[in-house]
This record gives C-alpha cells, structure tokens and sequence, in this order.
C-alpha cells in the first residue's frame, strides 16, 4: 500500500488510486484499499471488510458500479470460495414443503424483477454525529444505487407455502462469526413484508453477478429499506409463528419509537424499534467543501435524492445558507427505491462565500431536519447537508 | 476449550490461501488482502491482552477509529459487550487492563 498521505475532501474531488483519504471528522485518516473485485475504497474496518465508498463516485451517474458498491460485513466468517453449482437457498419452517433450491431452480421460478434500489447503510455518515456516537465511523458514502435482477420473495416463498399462524421470516446467510458463542447475524421481516411482492431474492446487480462481498451469489433485497435487512450470500429462510428474537433484531440496530427516531443528545430513549425504512436524503455530488466556483457565470450544480420508497418530488437548493430557496430540475425517474439526480443553475453575482444548501422533498411531503437530529446508536442521519464553496 | 469455525487471524494469508479446498470450475475464489491495521504498543499490561482477545474476531480498525473523545464508560461497555452477549473467551480479571489500555491509548480519559 502506498505510504502517501493524500488529503482529499470527502465529497467530491478525485481520491488517489491507492493511498490514502481523509474523512472531515476527528481521527477521520483512512486507507484506499482494492479488495477482491472491487477498485480502491475506503477501509473502515480490513477484517472483516468493511469499505465505503469514494464520494466523488456519486457524481458519475444515478446508478454505482459494483466495483464501486460499499460493503459491510458483521462476523469475520465470511465466505471467499462459493460454489455456484453447489449453492442452495434453504426454505423452512411454517411452510407446506421445505425447499432446497438450486441457482439454476430459483432462477426459473418465476418472471425475473428488476428494480432499481437504494441501500444505504443505517450507520451511514455516523461520523458526524454531535457529539460523537460511537461505532463504525464513516463519511456519506455507505450508500449506493444498483439495478437489483432476481425474483420475488413472494414467489420463492408460495412455492413452499406459507402456513396459517406465520408472523414473519428470518435471513440467514453463509458468513458466521469466527467464535460458535457469538451470535450469527440473522435478521427478520414481518411476513406481510415478506410477502408484498418487492422483496426480492436477486442474483444480478447492474446485469452482472454480484460481487463476492456484496453477497455472491444470492442476497436479499429489501426495497426503501436500511440495508441491514439485505442479507447477504442468502442461504436460509425460515418462516416463523413467533417473532424472531436473535441479537441482530432484539438488542441491535433499533431506533427510538418516535416520528424522528431521535432523542436529546445523550438521552436515552424511552421505548425502541427494528429501524426500517429509509428516511429522506440529498447531497451535492459536483462541487465539494472548499470548492471553487466563477464569479458572474453559471455553473451547474448537481446532485442526488432519495427517500424510503414513496418517490422524491422536490429538491430545494440554497445558496445563501438557506435564506432563500429555488426547485432544483429533476433528472430522468428509474424508479421510486431509486436515486434521483437533480440539477440547478447558480449564477454568483459577487466573489466571496456561499453557503449551498439542499433540502429534498418526498411524495408525502417528508422532507429533511435543517438542524441535525441524533440518537444513541448514530443511524439515520439526514440533516440538510451544507457545501460551502467561494466564488472567485 | 474455544471452538472456532475459522482459522485464527494469526495464521499468516499465504497458508490459509493453501488450506483452502481447490475451487471446482463453477466456483468463485476471492483473496483478501493482507491486514495492516495493528494496536499501538503500549507497556500496559492491557497491551497483549487485546492482541490475544480482540484480534481473534476483528482488525485493530474497530478500535482505532473510534473518536479520541470516547469516554471509558464506552471502553469498558463494549469490552463487556465482546465478552457478552458476543462470545469472546476472556475471563473477567482482565477486562480491566483491556479496559485501561484502550482507555489509554485510543480515549482521552
């Protein structure tokens, strides 16, 4: 690995082909690694990997190479020799027939999906938090956009039949922890989500196979939904007639039971629940922190939005810190699980500081804090984001 | 005794490549690339314990990005966490220096 020590803004701006990246938090110094199939990303954690991904990528189009994808892993045991062959997706429990499927079986089951999804790590942009919350400490980018290419969970799961009494269905995968105590990253969905026809068990993203460490070869897709749900190299569903109580459900990833899924900073909340959809987001992806733009001619700022599923209809765009606003144009629509691009003139009559800001808008007129919001386990952050830039 | 179900990260990347089953032709085979990440050297007596205990799951990088202002009471809940409900095989007599060495270290106490 490159011994340099490159400073690169964490939005925008090109990081270096290996080396390293520096976060715009506290102890925010990381390397640039390529791991197995993907180009060099950000190293949160080398074992087992965890990598985030390069902002500026986010400015190449709505969709995110594979190459590109974030990943994020719980337990150390994780696979590196699959099988294709010899894969099998294990239906069981409260169901009529237990299956054991091959690739080749699922793929034929029924009508493929295709379904172009945003996941996005709960702990995304934890970072920056205030004050600090502990945990995985990454920037704004485990987040991606892909084409999802598999069939729907639904189908996978009438074909073993459901039984009367069924409350909901678990995931399990082949990654493990390296110690048979821990407990094995499992998670649930109820079985009315199970069931609603979009949860989807894909073997393809953007037309190819998934990478090894984004779930290869199977993993679940959980539309609008934080992608702790979207459980990877799948192998095992089990429909249940309790409610799944495993770590990964009853003690980990939950979030305050309140409308903002928030508390006073270093309050505890009072009553929780398992996170789940995705709250609304946008960033500037063409100009970063410290970014210069011309003085009296138009540039033309671009960006992101997306939200949990019911389709972003607004992105508002401030350059004066957020005392006036103006829309912001849509770019082309792949989808309401999709990011949308965006993008809107700014034209700076006098040199000197601009604060942008960008605030998007969901169908059902959900929108994003101006001041950030916080609670205990630093999830779901989705505070308006603030570029500053000079005009010269 | 603990059980794995994996080798140790101690064992250097070049022989767990070895012990690898030969991949059929339908197979995909990755290699990870070697950990660099290491805990900072420290005459604490918490020093070994963490490269004993700690590195058995997960890279030095779960510890050494935390924030510098992580208090100890954070130290000392996730050592206890590791401990339990995630299965690490120390005994309660050293979660202190463990405690004292990440504290020392890594947190501003």
């Amino acid at each position: 690995m490159a011994a340099t020590v490159l400073a690169a803004p964490a939005m925008g701006g090109r990081p270096p082909a290996t080396g390293r990246i520096v976060l715009p938090f506290q102890n925010g110094e990381r390397d640039l690694v390529a791991f197995p199939q993907k180009r060099p990303l950000i190293v949160l954690t080398s074992r087992p990997p965890q990598l985030e991904t390069p902002f500026s990528v986010f400015d190449d189009g709505p969709l995110t190479p594979n190459d590109a994808f974030f990943v994020r892993y719980h337990w150390s045991g994780i696979p590196t020799t699959v099988d294709a062959q010899a894969y099998r997706l294990r239906v069981a429990g409260k169901v009529n027939v237990s299956l054991e499927l091959s690739l080749a079986e699922l793929k034929r089951l029924a009508e493929p999906l295709e379904l172009v999804a945003v996941n996005q790590c709960s702990g995304n942009s934890r970072g920056y938090f205030t004050p600090r919350v502990n945990g995985g400490q990454l920037s704004n980018g485990a987040m991606g956009n892909a084409r999802w290419t598999g069939v729907s969970l639904k189908k996978v799961l009438e074909k073993a039949g459901v039984q009367a009494g069924a409350v909901q269905v678990s995931f399990g995968g082949l990654d493990r922890p390296p110690l048979e105590a821990s407990p094995r990253f499992v998670k649930a969905l109820p079985i009315e989500h199970a069931l609603d026809g979009e949860v989807m068990v894909a073997w393809a993203m953007n037309g190819e196979d998934l990478p090894m460490l984004n779930g290869y070869p199977l993993r679940l897709v959980v539309p609008g939904h934080y992608g702790t749900y979207w459980v990877k190299h799948l192998s095992e569903i089990n429909v249940l007639d309790t409610p799944y109580d495993g770590f990964w459900m009853s003690r980990a990833y939950r979030i305050p039971d309140n409308p903002c899924a928030c508390v006073e900073p270093g309050a505890a909340p009072a009553a929780t629940v398992p996170i789940n959809r995705f709250n609304v987001r946008s960033f500037v992806t063409s100009l970063s922190d410290g970014g210069k733009v011309p003085v009296g001619r138009t540039t033309l700022v671009r960006g992101i939005a997306f939200d949990g599923g019911y389709g972003i209809s607004d992105v508002a765009f401030s350059a004066d810190g957020g005392r006036s606003w103006s829309s912001a144009r849509l770019g082309r629509d792949l989808g309401k699980y999709s990011f949308r691009a965006w993008t809107v003139p700014f034209k700076p009559a006098t040199p000197g500081p601009y604060s942008l800001k960008v605030r998007a808008a969901n169908s059902r007129g959900e929108t994003q804090p101006m001041v950030a919001t916080w609670n205990p386990a630093g999830y779901m952050r989705n505070v308006v984001e603030t570029t500053n830039v000079s005009a010269v | 005794m603990r059980r794995c179900n994996f080798s140790r990260p101690r064992i250097p990347h070049l022989l767990l490549g070895l012990i690898v089953a030969l991949p059929t032709a339908s197979a995909l085979e990755v290699r990870l690339p070697p950990e660099t990440a290491t805990f900072k050297p420290s005459d604490l007596p918490g020093y070994a314990l963490v490269q004993r205990d700690c590195l058995i799951c997960h890279s030095a990088h779960y510890v050494q990005y935390q924030p510098a202002s992580s208090p100890r009471a954070y130290w000392e809940a996730t050592v206890k966490k590791m401990q339990k409900p995630f299965g690490a095989p120390f005994a309660d007599d050293d979660i202190p220096a463990i405690v004292d060495y990440l504290v020392k270290t890594y947190g501003t106490d």
